[in-house]
């Protein structure tokens, strides 16, 4: 038997959380270690998993054997940390965004190649079966040539670590943080965006913040798109339609959803409180998916499904969407300037 | 009250004559079509008289008119109806040219007869609801509005470009425009489209998507398309989501539907069963012209819907956002 690929989880917040749950379902990998500021956090998930704990970065690399490090820190700290993963010789899955523009995703990616190791970037969309199913539709020619295609996306405002999320600097917000897996799932399956336009609002009263932006998109192979995103609504939910000139395709997680809960609350009073719980399970959850090919990718070298190159178009097209919503007016793909193309 | 129809291009004519007919207090006593075909088949349907001359049709001693040609034709037949005084409720989009519905609202106003544009939308019972709720300020202030208004590519005059004055964008922006407008209090600050012609060979465009700065500050999108395949279980959609400060508020206007299995067809369709709306629109201009009131929807409801598809167009060729310029009336 194969030695398994022994892994680390750098942060601990929702998205670290469901990594490591997903990392102890894989039996080709070993999940050695977690990191995260809080001692307490990193322990209780440390002793959930049977594993050990470490408080900072530099004591994972020097106590354990660690081969591959999956970052799941905010954003702005994206950077930082790949390139010292990468400068330890260590592998890197990259929660999406890569980064919080062009530059830095440009500057990590040759760093990781200048140090000889892999950088995977989670964009988990492309493992999402009703997604991954789209596009395999829409590539056998089953709505001909596609015609206009809606995308929404979204939920309650994010609150995480420092309330990271609301600051634009650091997070780039929903149409970086939340929009960018509708950009990269457009650019799988239809191919490269021609421009963008933005439309957004946002509010914040002190005590809450709503953010909604309206994106359109020209492809280059003519297709137009409209992206919903939304940090204004309250549950998540996202939904897709695709038309073209030989039918549609269309989806909606309101809607397929095969299992619903209601508990009776046991009391006469209060039997309006049995609030549904919808569940839509599946043997495999798309973070299990994705980081069990990333492992296989890693010890087969057959290149992923989603390359860090397309990471970096999935920023470059969400950085377009921010410029056109600072500016008020269509943004062109190929003036963009990242100097990657 | 005597009424009388023009034309039956627009296959609303049908309903709205049938709607008509039902009414004891009305009376549709005459029908001008320039397809003198398809105005004697209406006539007979609607037991009316058919006239092919539109002096003599207007010469009738008539209280108001339907007109229902080809969006083109709206120009003349208003101005005509409007110098031989009669009342007129007219087929959306208003005109064309945005020039065109600038006099037909100064000649209307001249001759002191009610022009009131077909906006239907504005009568469906969910739609009503919506307004009230937004109005009451339930929602806070309206930050965005996703809309759509979707169809099938209805073929006929409607891809003659001559006829029609354009194709998704000229027939499916005006009613979630008007809604817009109509719930928020609004108009249009500026606009950016991108348009097409992807699912038909035809001479108009086939889809599109509208994007709006509104003056209140709220954004919006509107899509137009025909984009509605030829198996979809309904004509098309209009639907309206709503995001406040204080909540959000999506309404389906045709939602109030039994959903079909139909063998005989090889089709699931939706049938509607909610309130009909063009009734709400017919019988509100019958009561205008008999209360001598204002109508409830204007012509200048009209020529500011039709504004923003001008501007639409005007993007589309430019590939730039672009300021709405409103005429004065």
């Amino acid at each position: 038997m194969r030695a398994k690929l022994k892994s680390a989880v750098l942060g601990l917040g929702t998205m670290g959380r469901v990594h490591a749950e997903a990392w102890s379902h894989i039996e080709d990998a070993e999940l050695v270690g977690v990191v995260d500021l809080d001692r307490e956090k990193a322990q209780t998930v440390a002793s959930q998993y049977n594993l050990q704990a470490f408080s900072d970065f530099s004591t994972l690399i020097e106590q354990s054997d660690v081969e591959v490090v999956d970052i799941c820190l905010p954003t702005y700290l994206h950077k930082e940390y790949v390139a010292a993963a990468a400068k330890a010789g260590k592998h890197v899955i990259c929660e999406k965004p890569l980064g919080l523009n062009v530059q830095e995703a440009h500057e990590m990616i040759n760093l990781c190649e200048a140090q000889g190791v892999k950088l995977f970037v989670a964009q988990v969309v492309r493992f999402f079966p009703e997604y991954v199913q789209a596009t395999e539709q829409v590539r056998r020619g089953k709505i001909g040539n596609a015609g206009v295609v809606r995308l929404t996306r979204g939920g309650s405002f994010p609150h995480g670590w420092n309330n990271w999320y609301a600051d634009e600097d650091k997070s780039g917000r929903l149409i970086l943080d939340s929009m960018i897996h509708d950009f990269d799932w457009l650019r799988w399956t239809f191919g490269d965006v021609q421009r963008v336009m933005t439309r957004q609002a946002s509010y914040s009263d002190g005590k809450k913040d709503l953010d909604y932006a309206l994106v359109t998109l020209r492809m280059l192979d003519g297709t137009i798109a409209h992206v919903e995103g939304t940090w204004a609504h309250t549950g998540f939910h996202t939904s897709y339609e695709i038309t073209g000139d030989k039918g549609m395709l269309s989806y909606d997680s309101q809607e397929g959803v095969p299992l619903t809960m209601q508990l009776h609350s046991g009391d006469r009073q209060s039997e309006q409180s049995g609030v549904p719980v919808p569940e839509s399970p599946l043997t495999e959850s798309p973070y299990l998916r994705e980081l069990k090919h990333f492992t296989d990718c890693i010890r087969t070298g057959n290149p992923p499904i989603v390359t860090a190159d397309d990471a970096l178009k999935a920023v470059e097209i969400a950085q377009a969407a921010l410029a056109s919503a600072a500016s008020g007016k269509p943004v062109e793909l190929s003036k963009m300037g990242g100097g990657v193309r | 009250m005597k009424i009388g129809m023009m034309s039956f291009a627009h296959m609303h004519a049908y309903t709205y004559a049938k709607l008509l007919n039902q009414r004891t207090d009305v009376e549709l006593v005459a029908i001008w079509d320039d397809d003198q075909q398809r105005g004697l088949a209406a006539s007979k349907t609607f037991r009316s008289l058919f006239y092919g001359d539109v002096a003599e049709f207007l010469a009738l001693d008539l209280e108001a008119v339907v007109i229902c040609s080809e969006n083109s034709k709206h120009h003349d037949l208003v101005i005509q109806a409007a110098k031989a005084g009669k009342h007129i409720l007219c087929e959306k989009p208003i005109a064309t040219e945005v020039q065109d519905a600038k006099e037909m609202i100064e000649v209307c106003e001249r001759n002191q007869v009610i022009l009131q544009i077909a906006f239907p939308v504005r009568f469906a019972p969910s739609i009503r609801r919506a307004r009230a709720v937004i109005q009451s300020g339930d929602l806070g202030d309206i930050l965005a509005v996703k809309a759509t208004n979707h169809g099938q590519m209805p073929g006929g005059w409607f891809v003659n470009k001559s006829l029609s004055g354009g194709g998704a964008a000229t027939d499916h922006i005006v009613h979630v425009m008007d809604i817009i407008r109509w719930v928020l209090q609004t108009e249009v600050k500026d606009v950016y489209a991108e348009l097409d012609t992807r699912f038909y060979d035809i001479d108009v465009e086939d889809c599109g998507m509208v994007s709006l700065a509104l003056e209140s500050g709220a954004i919006a999108t509107i899509d137009p398309s025909w984009s509605r395949p030829k198996t979809f279980p309904m004509w098309g959609d209009v639907t309206l989501e709503f995001v406040g400060t204080k909540g959000t508020l999506a309404v389906d206007a045709y939602k109030q539907s039994s959903k079909y299995y139909n063998d005989s067809e090889g089709k699931v369709q939706l049938i509607p069963w909610g309130d009909d709306m063009d009734e709400g629109l017919i019988y509100d201009f019958v009561r205008c012209v008999q209360t001598k009131g204002m109508p409830s929807i204007t012509g200048e409801d009209g020529l500011r819907t039709l504004e923003v598809v001008k501007a639409a167009y005007q993007s589309h060729q430019d590939k730039q956002t672009v300021p709405v310029s409103r005429v004065m009336i």
